[in-house]
């Protein structure tokens, strides 16, 4: 699943997709599969902008979907691994949980829900690991300060 | 296995119609697991496995692509830089096979490598209803110069043969991996034949 979330589209295909999105735009509205085409390749680019608009585009595209429409889980899984190329693990979180709602067995999705709790507890650690820092940093301080004061006074 | 013993990293493709059985005979093949309810693949899917043929030792890049049809303009961007390629139809499924030829045009428009070594799979003959004989599946692979084996995702049978039998023959065509070999290893006891050892159709 790591490889999924690294895997980079080529620029070309962005580009080639892109076009077919401005192309259709220009002529109207865009079809549901040309916006996904597009969005697709977003979410797999190296750059956060594109991630983030590839986001967007899926998430009109959920919201336009009826409950019962087949492609919801396509838009929920390329949700999820967008979020956690952005780094946004909860939100991430929340969608793999929603796909797996529909589909409890689907082992991709499962494998994604793994990793990004891995991640979410990593940075989770890593955050207690800076305050934790911050915090022996400040007695440190008051510790010298103390230190500094007893000299004075003596 | 050691490592430093993996002679080369080998990019897979799986492709096929929907509903054929590309994620169970991959699943099999890396878990040895067998899920009957298997989901529909959403986009790609990816596994590692390394495998030993001939001594030599080869890590597997697997890409596993969605059959339905809202992902077949996108999944192509995978075909390229692949050396193997198992190309899945359903042996109960006559409209799988048909659909064939046109697996074969797209991986002939977007593969790299010209060599990129294919084999066939009939996959599901622990069903009954067959619609699809080995004797089709074969004139079939001959006529396209694919390797070809029948196999069930189901009870194991062929499996592990399909992905050998591929991988000895990418071996044996230099030109498709010399350029990604590492560390300056050499290929030794190359059996030089095609002869296949696991009982698979070997008919390049």
């Amino acid at each position: 699943m790591e490889t999924i979330i690294n895997d980079v589209v080529d620029p070309r295909d962005i580009k080639k997709f892109e076009l077919i999105y401005l192309d259709q735009q220009r002529h109207g509205p865009v079809s549901e599969k040309t916006q996904f085409e597009y969005a697709w390749c977003l979410v797999r680019s190296r750059y956060l902008d594109d991630m983030k608009k590839g986001v967007a585009l899926l998430e009109d595209l959920f919201h336009k979907s009826r409950p019962d429409d087949s492609s919801r889980r396509d838009y929920l899984f390329y949700l999820a691994i967008g979020y956690t190329k952005t780094k946004e693990y909860e939100t991430a979180l929340k969608y793999v949980k929603a796909l797996l709602k529909i589909e409890p067995e689907n082992h991709q999705a499962k494998e994604l829900k793994k990793l990004i709790n891995d991640k979410l507890n990593k940075e989770g650690f890593l955050g207690m690991a800076i305050v934790g820092g911050a915090t022996i940093a400040v007695v440190g301080g008051l510790v010298g300060l103390g230190i500094a004061l007893a000299k004075k006074s003596s | 296995m050691s490592d430093h013993s993996v002679l080369t990293t080998l990019k897979i493709l799986i492709i096929g119609e929907s509903g054929v059985g590309k994620s169970s005979l991959l699943l099999r093949f890396t878990d040895d697991t067998f899920d009957p309810e298997q989901t529909a693949t959403i986009g790609v899917d990816f596994k590692v496995k390394t495998l030993t043929v001939d001594g030599n030792g080869a890590k597997l890049a697997i890409w596993d692509t969605a059959g339905q049809e809202r992902f077949r303009t996108l999944t192509p961007s995978y075909y390229r830089g692949a050396q193997g390629v198992i190309l899945v139809y359903d042996v109960t499924s006559r409209q799988s096979f048909s659909k064939l030829d046109a697996w074969l045009n797209e991986l002939e428009t977007f593969s790299t490598k010209h060599e990129v070594i294919k084999m066939l799979v009939g996959n599901k003959i622990d069903m009954d209803k067959r619609e699809v004989s080995k004797e089709d599946g074969l004139r079939f692979a001959r006529k396209h110069q694919m390797l070809f084996i029948e196999a069930s995702a189901k009870t194991k049978e062929g499996v592990q043969c399909a992905f050998e039998e591929l991988v000895e023959k990418i071996i044996q065509t230099p030109g498709l991996w010399e350029t990604e070999k590492q560390g300056g290893m050499t290929l030794m006891g190359s059996r030089g034949t095609s002869q296949g050892y696991c009982g698979g159709y070997c008919v390049i």
